[in-house]
């Protein structure tokens, strides 16, 4: 007996351990980005984003690159790629602090409008995407193994079957917010308004009624597109159509 | 009058009486509920254009209280106003009642000119009530375009019937709302049985509608009439000369047969006495009979004009003469929120081509296409007030609504005219403050090249980070990253090895409960085999060590072929005695068993040496 629960904690330590594995920052530079960060401490905004630029097209993604890239573009007055470039760290690290508080700053000087959310999305965006996937995963995994040792056992145990409706419950509750994290107008979907004097139209067309004007940094949700246009929910929740160069996802 | 009189005429003054009495009764007791409502008042010329000399009317009717003062005198230079009477009446639509009070003026213009007729007082309950100002134009000039045609002609005293069509220009312009009226009088002597009660405008060029009849009594030329009008408005569709008319209207009159036939005498008396053939021939006590007869007026042209070009590109082809009055409901919102923006339109003429208002700035706001109310305040509809209401959703922070503009033409100037609602003041608060009045710090940024100190902030941004982490990072979520897949394979096969485990150890215990089963079984036939007295020493010895081996094997879980006296001795801790004779029974198991011999010639077994054995089995328990 006492060989099987020792074998059950080894498993969900395991379990554990494998999920909560996160890689490693390390503190040698990279020459390009060492170079972009001299750059912008010059005052060669310009030269700076360039850079950061080359390092994001070839792949080397991480919320500092993306939040230094947002700095950059904050000192040349672009707002709209300032806070795309922010959205962008936190939406790679939700909890990068420098992000976020330089995210408010920004939006504030830019006067950008944000999406609306309700109390529920609020409340999931609390945690990430990561954490609701450990949960979930864990939660399954306790609930699995508990659903065999229920069906071994040969008796009804009502420790066993509260562990595994509880688990069921966790699983069930970090699915919700992960689907809700990735569909609502903070996943997948949300885009950044870069251009300038956007309005966003009734329909595909420069003459078009206007719904809504759009400062740079505008916070915008893509519902599709067609050609050169995007049809997006707007933060006045209203819907419009906006050209879909003067627009970028946050998620690349 | 209108339709079949002679009904009315046979009908007994007893019924009459009681469906009197029933109605007034039901009216009073209707009327309480009648002023309930929040009286109202309007007030309409019978027309706007006159010449000089050529009289108006002026009716101020009090909606919703019956006891209105009239208002006190009316004085504007150059008309003579006087008070031709009131008249109260009661409208009941739906269970409904309204009443209502009407005070009437004739207006005689002493000269030609504009006259605006002021906004009047009158006292309902505790109510103060305003009237709207009304303008009127006069000309002195018959050949004016303002003159009104009266086709027809004057009434002819020698008849005692007259049909006219009046109209009260002889020009407009394409749109403009022009009040008909069809006239048609018989003189009070006449017995007039049935006149229709709506008619046709003939005519082609022009808007028009069914004409309906209303009735009245008028002394004209020192005679009594009574005067059916029919009213209506036009609107010229198209331009050059229209003509209007000319109208029939088929009536029946009833004709007394003494001036049908002269034969008979006057009066039946024979009397030549003019009082009594006054008496005969009064048409109410003669004998008569039906007359079907026609009464034509003569048609009406009016030249129509088109309108000027270049017109604003707010006008939406309202043509007459209107005021506007803005409001908006509520005045402090958030962002997003709804605001109501109501227009009052409110005057003389074509309703129908009155549209909402345009805004003059929307730039910020959302609007919502408004909806429209008409209240008319005349019988055909040429005056009234529209009232538009526009929901504004303001995008950002606003501090007043945008105006609103609206252009009609108006006739009488020959000019377009666009009215300009004031700003409304409004608090909208939370999302971001209006474009044109924040500093964009955007548009202040300085060039690539400029330095970071020249950027306007209250507050900077944090510094730059010199970290990248050892491995990119990625928007893919979590959960669909391969290390959170390949993670998810440990505790897979954890879980698999651990239903793996389980299924053996099940096997395993089937298969050795089986054998337990088998040796139970073995143990059960042995024991009361040993019980029975036909058998050998050699078999019996050997059973009865083969029972031991098997209660040894099934209380300690052992191969029962492993099982001597030690052992089991050992398993039950047996004491001495116990152990000697377990000893001596497998002795001599193996002793018949190896020896072949039997007992030296015993061949069964001896009654108490099988009692001795089965007590030693039984003795053996842990």
């Amino acid at each position: 007996m006492k060989q099987r629960t020792y074998l059950l904690w080894v498993s969900v330590a395991a379990i554990v351990l494998s999920c909560l594995a996160t890689p490693a920052v390390r503190g040698d530079q990279n020459p390009g980005f060492a170079k972009a960060n001299q750059e912008y401490s010059e005052g060669r905004f310009q030269k700076a984003i360039d850079g950061y630029e080359n390092l994001i097209r070839s792949g080397q993604w991480s919320a500092n690159l993306f939040y230094d890239l947002g700095n950059a573009w904050f000192r040349l007055g672009n707002f709209g790629e300032a806070i795309l470039n922010y959205e962008r760290a936190l939406a790679v690290d939700p909890h990068h602090p420098e992000a976020a508080a330089n995210l408010v700053l920004v939006r504030d000087e830019a006067r950008a409008l944000e999406l609306k959310r309700n109390g529920i999305e609020r409340y999931i965006e609390a945690g990430t995407s990561a954490q609701y996937s450990i949960a979930a995963s864990i939660a399954f995994w306790f609930g699995l193994f508990g659903a065999a040792r229920l069906f071994f056992l040969h008796r009804r145990s009502a420790a066993l079957v509260s562990l595994i409706i509880f688990s069921t419950i966790v699983f069930a509750g970090a699915v919700l917010a992960l689907y809700s994290l990735e569909t609502s107008n903070r996943g997948r979907a949300l885009a950044i308004v870069t251009g300038k004097n956007i309005e966003a139209r009734l329909a595909t067309a420069d003459n078009a009624n206007s719904v809504l004007s759009l400062p740079p940094g505008s916070e915008i949700e893509v519902l599709s597109q067609r050609g050169d246009w995007l049809y997006a929910a707007l933060p006045n929740d209203l819907r419009g159509w906006i050209p879909a160069n003067a627009a970028q996802r946050v998620r690349m | 009058m209108i339709g079949n009189r002679s009904t009315m005429y046979r009908s007994s003054l007893k019924r009459s009486l009681a469906h009197t009495a029933i109605a007034s009764i039901a009216l009073a007791a209707l009327v309480g509920s009648a002023t309930a409502d929040q009286p109202s008042v309007t007030s309409v010329l019978t027309s706007s254009e006159t010449t000089v000399g050529q009289p108006v009317g002026l009716q101020i009717q009090v909606k919703g209280d019956r006891n209105a003062a009239p208002p006190s005198e009316i004085s504007v230079e150059g008309l003579e106003i006087q008070s031709t009477g009131q008249t109260q009446s009661f409208e009941m639509r739906n269970f409904d009642v309204t009443s209502s009070i009407t005070f009437n003026y004739t207006i005689l213009p002493q000269r030609a000119g504009k006259f605006t007729i002021p906004a009047l007082t009158l006292r309902a309950g505790s109510n103060s009530l305003r009237t709207p100002e009304l303008t009127l134009n006069v000309t002195n000039s018959p050949n004016q375009s303002s003159q009104s045609n009266r086709a027809g002609g004057t009434v002819d005293p020698k008849k005692n019937t007259f049909a006219e069509l009046i109209v009260p220009k002889t020009s407009a312009y394409v749109g403009e709302m022009i009040p008909i009226v069809v006239r048609v009088g018989f003189e009070i002597q006449t017995r007039v049985r049935e006149v229709p009660p709506e008619i046709d405008l003939p005519g082609q060029g022009f808007t028009k509608q069914k004409m309906r009849a209303s009735e009245t009594q008028q002394m004209i030329g020192g005679k009594t009439y009574q005067v059916v009008s029919y009213k209506t408005a036009i609107a010229a569709a198209r331009t050059g000369t229209i003509e209007i008319g000319p109208v029939e209207i088929p009536a029946v009159v009833m004709v007394p047969q003494s001036q049908r036939n002269r034969s008979f005498p006057q009066n039946p008396f024979g009397l030549n006495d003019p009082t009594l053939d006054n008496f005969f021939n009064d048409p109410w006590l003669t004998a008569s009979v039906p007359r079907q007869i026609k009464l034509t007026t003569e048609p009406v042209n009016i030249e129509v004009k088109a309108l000027p070009p270049n017109a604003p590109p707010t006008f939406g082809g309202a043509v007459g003469n209107f005021t506007m009055a803005a409001d908006a409901n509520p005045k402090s919102v958030q962002v997003g929120d709804p605001i109501t923006v109501t227009a009052k339109i409110s005057g003389r003429g074509n309703f129908d081509r009155v549209t909402g208002p345009a805004f003059d700035d929307e730039h910020g706001w959302h609007k919502y296409p408004p909806s429209a109310d008409f209240k008319q305040d005349d019988d055909v509809g040429i005056s009234g007030t529209k009232t538009f209401e526009t929901v504004l959703s303001p995008n950002e922070r606003k501090d007043k609504l945008p105006a609103q503009v609206f252009t009609y033409f108006d006739s009488l100037k020959e000019q377009y005219v666009t009215l300009r609602s004031d700003p409304i003041p409004v608090r909208v608060e939370g999302g971001t403050a209006p474009f044109a009045t924040a500093p964009r710090a955007a548009e202040m940024a300085p060039a690539p090249s400029a330095s970071p100190a020249a950027v306007p902030k209250k507050q900077d941004i944090l510094y730059q980070l010199t970290e990248l982490p050892s491995t990119p990072q990625s928007f893919t979520p979590f959960f669909v990253r391969r290390s959170f897949c390949l993670a998810q394979l440990f505790p897979l096969l954890v879980l698999l090895g651990y239903v793996g485990w389980k299924m053996r150890q099940a096997h395993l215990d089937n298969r050795e409960a089986r054998r337990r089963e088998a040796l139970q079984h073995e143990a059960t036939d042995l024991k009361r085999s040993l019980s029975r007295a036909d058998a050998s020493p050699q078999e019996y010895f050997s059973q009865a060590s083969r029972a031991i081996q098997l209660k040894t094997a099934l209380a300690k879980d052992l191969d029962p072929n492993t099982v001597d006296a030690e052992v089991a001795a050992s398993v039950f801790q047996a004491d001495e005695n116990t152990r000697v004779r377990l000893r001596h029974l497998f002795e001599k198991s193996d002793e018949v068993r190896y020896s072949g011999g039997g007992q030296n010639g015993i061949r069964l077994v001896p009654p108490e040496t099988r009692t001795e054995v089965l007590d030693l089995i039984d003795s053996l328990r842990r």
